[in-house]
């Protein structure tokens, strides 16, 4: 060994021995400490970039079906126990920390509610080892191994709405306006086939990039000059309250009524009471649905968190569903064997914020709230009972 | 190699020590710090921030992914494949380093946009392009690299690729091409003056930090079994550059320890510590305000890394690559104009090849852009300059240079943060060392006669550990004109020697002026205002006068002549 | 004259004019003292954030401005002194400076206000007849608030005595030292001015769209494209630029689809930076 000079042997050495000790003890800090036997379910919502608005009302829907069934005993004895995790980076990262819950926590369930791009990678990371609930708002076509759909899918959002609009207010032109990615694609496909069916036609179908500051001046003048009786949106995001308050800052909202697949109580808050007159939304669940179970679902939610509580929506509402599913399932399973979670989900019945669910086929069969706007409020016009996922999946 | 030692045997025994996650966390981590290493050589060492390199990286890995999913059922062929796209990412990255740096001539912000853009531009391609790419969803379903089974084997490909992608750097960090880079960071128009391509040398940095890139992405396609935009797009890119900065750009190792810490630490905290972005920006902030050298800064560890190398021997250096025959330089009529000025007015010059010359004449009368015209960096409107028999208008500065023709400018311009060894080793390897020579560490051993002879007269020229910057004014100059001399070109330029020095110093200059004009034989072209040293020095007297040729002759007879002294006491305008 | 096309046209004035303003804070910044600003947009996210805080507070709408100038000139002044002033000379450095500043605001931002949009109330809502056409009221006054800030700017900066120093300031700093211009109170000063005329933008588009912390990112990157495009350092390339980014992502979404536009853009941008960085209108 050479001599070298006193300072950087030190400083160097000083600078190894804190970078060994932080790595040395990173595992210790992070896995935590084991409590007595819990079943872990690794929630995945979103905690960080634009789709992170949702996620304190994603966590304390989930939490209160936990306290619920904890209550009640928890599932098969044990415990639940909670691991919420970010799902709304890349989809690179969100399946790192899914083998981070499988390899370090042994989690027993997965719970999703994020973008179909993170589904597909975690069904490809997961690889059906642990059972995984996808619950918001989807395209359809999900019938991987080991995995449970309690979205709301294209045939319950879109047909019951646009049937309505096409026969009860008489739209038979149909301009469609949507980010470029899947969801859009395919639920403007499956629109396509409701319109033909109601005798209407399309009046255009447009996407805007994904991902891209988007500006509508230039598309709503288009909607102006082909004046269409409806338009069908399925933009997301910033992209839909930007569309919609440039619809209505050009006064186009006074003659052509607007459908939006993804409008919840935050979009609608942007949207702003100014701009949301003559539109539409159409999911499984609002803050003020009629449904007993809904008010009932409402009251424990304020009871639980009180004033701070976060705003209430179907993008919250579906985790607390999810949580019900999965604890449904591995009940009548017996287990997290996933060949016996699989046969056992045919059939399982389990409560959502609005009402009590049957599972067919992976899927589940819905009842419908068809809602105009209010000013920045919902108002349920049409409940469409029992719809059809559409989406069985046969094995 | 006691340092690369070690890090190889901590590479090899972190999945036992951490566990598996962390294993398969570091695997994914050790891609993208390959390709933040190519941050780091970039922005680091050549000077240029790149801010696209997700393009690169996420090219390879579509590609890599494609060709998995395409030969599911033969996978060897796609393994094979691996390489070659990561040489496409590597091409690209030269072919946009030499579009724009050519056009351009500065690497500045302009250059970072336009990486930008092109990363944007991919992200809009590969979000759109469905039926390739498989849209904003990604390409899903890529098989995993034969034979690995468990999350931690990857890690050990991953960190292979990691440790080659560091040899790569390392090597070329000791080769002269790093201290070229090193150089021209600092002053680009002096490394160009030493007869070198520096448009060329920052896209072939570019391109190498493409390569690395793309050894990254190569592997990241079967690691993770799909490939978003977003492997392709800003976020990645800036993530990149901010784990380089923190972790050190200037330093080997410094964009490992920024991506494997701050990048595996924010994975791990953002869950749980909600303020972790704040802390994080913060940090970033403070980082660059007050640790440019990143958290490797700290701890100072390349300074020990490559201490070991100077003990070795000297080779001889070979002969001039272009002919070293004296050659007259000459100026025919040329004019040079910015804008409306004219600076140089149907200038025509005529130089002995051999022998002392001064150039003199009041302020603005065009005698340093004369030498700048010479060397090829004002365009002439009119006029042409040759030497010899070779024509040297319109020619870049470094072709000028490798003509034979060496500059000392006004303001001394050594590279301040290279060590004195490493300037005089530019200084041999201009117009001597072949292009690919610059990839063989062993040039910094060169030496040659005369720079054995200068530093018997000068010995801090022989100094290895000190710094250029930490030499005195008076000790620059003459590290500066050693430098071109040690070109030993047949035109020596020199842009007022003795400005700023002391009597003795003055004296020193004078005495090498002469001894080099001896030993070198050629001509040598001196611009002052002093007129006892050009009574010293010359033997032919040019005075220049609102950009054209007052005055030619022997000293007295330019202190004789009436127009002359009419335009320095100021009577004609 | 065919409605949808004096629409159009109408759209295409309101998108250069716009883009104009919004870039004109960092032209400020960018053409006079050569930093790269990219927390630009959250500038812009905090004089929404203002005009929200008005609404909120039951004020009238023209009370934002003064917020927003008092927000943003403060917090510039803050930055400026902070993290520009150690770092004129290192453009890169300040490029990664300000993108950390830009996290911070973002992050601030969302601790005040949460992650949700927020929708500003359009001041002077409903559609005008103009031209043949119905068009929205507050676009149009927007459309001529930009040109009379952007004609305003040009004729102080030409004609003032503070316009003349700090064009001394930037064509020969320390020739402008010596002459007794406080060079560093100057250029805070024009930091402050772009930081701002960011504000003012934010303020003058929230009504327009959603305001929520991510919504700077978007305006950064166009900003830097018309500037890059149309050439720093003078009011004709603030202008030649948004014309051109403006112009053509306005035809081609008008004619082709919205992706088109922004991959021209983007095109459009690159050949620039490549073929001639310094813009339709070189400053010489």
């Amino acid at each position: 060994m050479s001599i070298r000079k006193q300072g950087p042997t030190r400083r160097t050495l000083l600078g190894a021995a804190a970078a060994g000790a932080a790595f040395g003890t990173m595992p210790g800090l992070i896995r935590p400490a084991a409590a007595a036997n819990e079943f872990k379910i690794g929630l995945f919502i979103a905690l960080s970039g634009p789709a992170s608005l949702f996620g304190p009302t994603q966590r304390a829907c989930a939490e209160l079906a936990t306290e619920e069934i904890n209550k009640a005993g928890g599932i098969l004895g044990r415990q639940i126990k909670l691991i919420p995790t970010d799902a709304g980076g890349p989809p690179a990262e969100t399946t790192k920390s899914a083998i981070r819950l499988m390899l370090e926590e042994n989690v027993d369930v997965f719970v999703g509610s994020h973008d179909s791009a993170t589904r597909e990678a975690l069904v490809g990371t997961i690889k059906g080892k642990v059972p995984y609930v996808y619950t918001p708002v989807y395209e359809g076509g999900e019938c991987s191994f080991n995995t449970y759909v309690t979205a709301d899918t294209p045939e319950q959002q879109i047909r019951p709405s646009l049937t309505w609009m096409m026969k009860d207010k008489g739209a038979k032109s149909i301009y469609m306006i949507g980010d470029d990615y899947v969801w859009p694609r395919k639920c403007n496909e499956q629109a396509k086939k409701y319109i033909a069916e109601n005798g209407g036609k399309v009046a255009a179908e447009e996407y805007v990039p994904f991902g891209a500051p988007n500006k509508f001046e230039e598309v709503v003048t288009r909607i102006k000059s082909a004046k269409p009786d409806a338009v069908l949106i399925t933009l997301v995001g910033a992209d839909n309250v930007n569309f919609n308050r440039t619809f209505a800052g050009f006064g186009l909202d006074k003659d052509i009524a607007r459908l939006s697949l993804l409008l919840e109580e935050n979009t609608l808050h942007g949207v702003g009471a100014d701009s949301s007159k003559n539109l539409y939304s159409c999911m499984s669940y609002y803050e003020n649905a009629p449904s007993a179970a809904a008010k009932k679902f409402k009251a424990d939610y304020m009871a639980k968190f009180g004033d701070k509580a976060p705003q209430l929506g179907r993008i919250g509402a579906d985790c607390y569903e999810g949580v019900y599913c999965a604890s449904t399932l591995v009940t009548k399973a017996g287990g997290t064997d996933a060949k016996k979670c699989m046969a056992a989900s045919e059939g399982i019945t389990f409560p959502t914020a609005s009402g009590d669910v049957t599972m067919h086929g992976r899927h589940v069969d819905k009842t419908m709230f068809l809602a105009d706007c209010n000013g920045t409020e919902f108002n349920i016009i049409k409940t469409f009972a029992d719809i059809k996922s559409g989406d069985e999946c046969k094995a | 190699m006691r340092a690369a030692s070690l890090i190889v045997i901590v590479a090899v025994a972190l999945p036992f020590l951490l566990g598996p996650f962390w294993a398969y966390q570091l695997g994914l981590y050790a891609l993208y710090a390959a390709a933040a290493v190519g941050v780091g050589l970039c922005w680091g060492h050549a000077g240029f921030l790149p801010l696209g390199q997700g393009l690169f990286f996420g090219l390879a890995a579509y590609l890599s992914g494609l060709t998995f999913i395409a030969f599911a059922d033969l996978p060897i062929i796609a393994v094979l494949a691996m390489p070659i796209f990561a040489v496409a990412s590597a091409l690209l990255a030269y072919a946009i380093g030499v579009l724009v740096f050519r056009r351009r001539g500065e690497s500045g912000p302009y250059f970072s946009m336009i990486t930008l853009a092109l990363s944007l531009l991919a992200f809009q391609i590969a979000t759109s392009w469905n039926s390739v790419t498989g849209g904003f969803n990604g390409l899903k379903g890529i098989p995993g690299l034969p034979g690995l089974n468990d999350f931690s084997d990857v890690y050990y490909v991953s960190a292979a690729m990691l440790l080659a992608v560091l040899a790569i750097a390392g090597w070329l960090y000791t080769a002269p091409v790093g201290v070229l880079w090193r150089a021209l960071a600092q002053n680009e128009r002096r490394v160009q003056l030493f007869g070198f391509d520096t448009n060329q040398l920052k896209a072939v940095a570019f391109g190498v930090s493409g390569l690395m890139a793309g050894i990254g992405g190569v592997v990241y396609a079967p690691q993770q079994g799909i490939v978003t935009p977003q492997a392709v797009g800003f976020g990645v890119s800036a993530d990149l550059v901010i784990w380089t900065a923190v972790g050190g750009r200037a330093n080997l190792l410094g964009p490992v320890i920024g991506t494997l810490l701050v990048g595996s630490l924010t994975a791990q905290l953002r869950d749980t510590l909600p303020f972790w972005e704040v802390l994080m920006a913060i940090f970033f902030i403070v980082i660059v305000l007050a640790f440019p050298r990143g958290i490797v800064g700290l701890a100072d560890p390349l300074a020990s890394f490559l201490k070991g190398r100077r003990k070795q021997a000297h080779v001889a250096a070979p002969k001039r690559l272009s002919s070293d025959q004296p050659a007259r330089l000459v100026l025919n009529g040329v004019g040079v104009r910015a804008g409306e000025f004219t600076i140089l007015d149907r200038l025509s010059l005529d130089f002995d090849p051999t022998g002392i010359f001064c150039v003199i004449g009041p302020n603005g009368a065009g005698k340093t852009s004369m030498f700048n015209a010479v060397s090829g960096e004002l365009a002439t409107v009119t006029g042409s300059i040759d030497l010899g028999d070779a024509s040297v208008s319109g020619l870049t500065p470094h072709r000028v240079t490798r003509l034979g023709v060496a500059r000392k400018l006004q303001i001394p311009s050594v590279f301040q943060h290279l060590s004195i060894a490493d300037n005089l080793a530019i200084a041999l390897w201009s117009g001597r060392a072949r292009k690919l020579q610059l990839l063989d560490p062993r040039l910094r051993r060169w030496t040659t006669p005369m720079l054995e002879d200068l530093q018997k007269r000068y010995p801090f020229l022989a100094s290895v550990e000190r710094k250029a910057g930490e030499l005195s004014h008076g000790e620059q100059q003459i590290l500066e004109l050693a430098m071109a001399l040690l070109t030993e070109p047949r035109v020596l330029l020199l842009d007022e020697p003795c400005a700023g020095l002391s009597p003795e110093e003055t004296t020193a200059v004078i005495g090498i002026v002469r001894w080099a004009a001896q030993r070198l034989g050629g001509a040598i072209i001196v611009i002052e205002h002093d007129m006892s040293l050009v009574k010293e020095l010359a033997e032919v007297v040019y005075v220049l006068h609102n950009g054209t040729l007052l005055a030619k002759g022997s000293v007295a007879a330019i202190q004789a002549d009436a127009a002359v002294r009419a335009v320095y006491v100021g009577g004609e305008k | 004259m065919d409605p949808l096309i004096v629409t159009q046209a109408i759209n295409l004035v309101y998108a250069v004019s716009t883009l104009a303003v919004l870039a004109l804070g960092l032209a400020v910044i960018f053409g006079l003292l050569g930093v790269l600003n990219i927390a630009h947009g959250e500038f812009i996210m905090i004089g929404a954030y203002c005009a929200y805080v008005t609404q909120s507070g039951h004020w009238p709408y023209l009370a934002a401005v003064p917020l927003t100038l008092i927000v943003c000139g403060i917090l510039g002044w803050a930055v400026e002194w902070i993290m520009i002033r150690p770092l004129y000379r290192r453009p890169f450095d300040t490029l990664v400076a300000t993108w950390g500043l830009s996290l911070l605001l973002r992050k601030i931002a969302e601790a005040i206000f949460g992650l949700g949009f927020y929708s500003v109330n359009i001041p002077l809502p409903g559609t005008v007849h103009f031209l043949d056409t119905e068009y929205p009221i507050y676009r149009l006054l927007l459309i001529a608030v930009s040109l009379l800030i952007v004609v305003g700017l040009v004729i102080w900066y030409g004609g003032s005595r503070t316009g003349s120093r700090i064009r001394a300031m930037v064509s020969n700093p320390d020739l402008a030292q010596a002459q007794g211009i406080s060079v560093r109170r100057l250029a805070a000063g024009t930091f402050i001015v772009g930081t701002c005329l960011a504000g003012l933008g934010g303020v003058m588009l929230a009504p327009l769209i959603p305001v929520q912390p991510f919504m700077g990112l978007d305006y950064v990157l166009r900003a830097f494209f018309v500037l890059i495009v149309g050439g720093l350092g003078s009011v004709s390339g603030l202008l030649s630029g948004a014309a051109v980014i403006g112009g053509v992502d306005s035809i081609i979404s008008a004619t082709s689809s919205a992706t088109d536009g922004y991959f021209a853009v983007l095109v459009l941008s690159i050949l620039f930076l490549w073929l001639r960085p310094r813009g339709i209108v070189a400053r010489s």
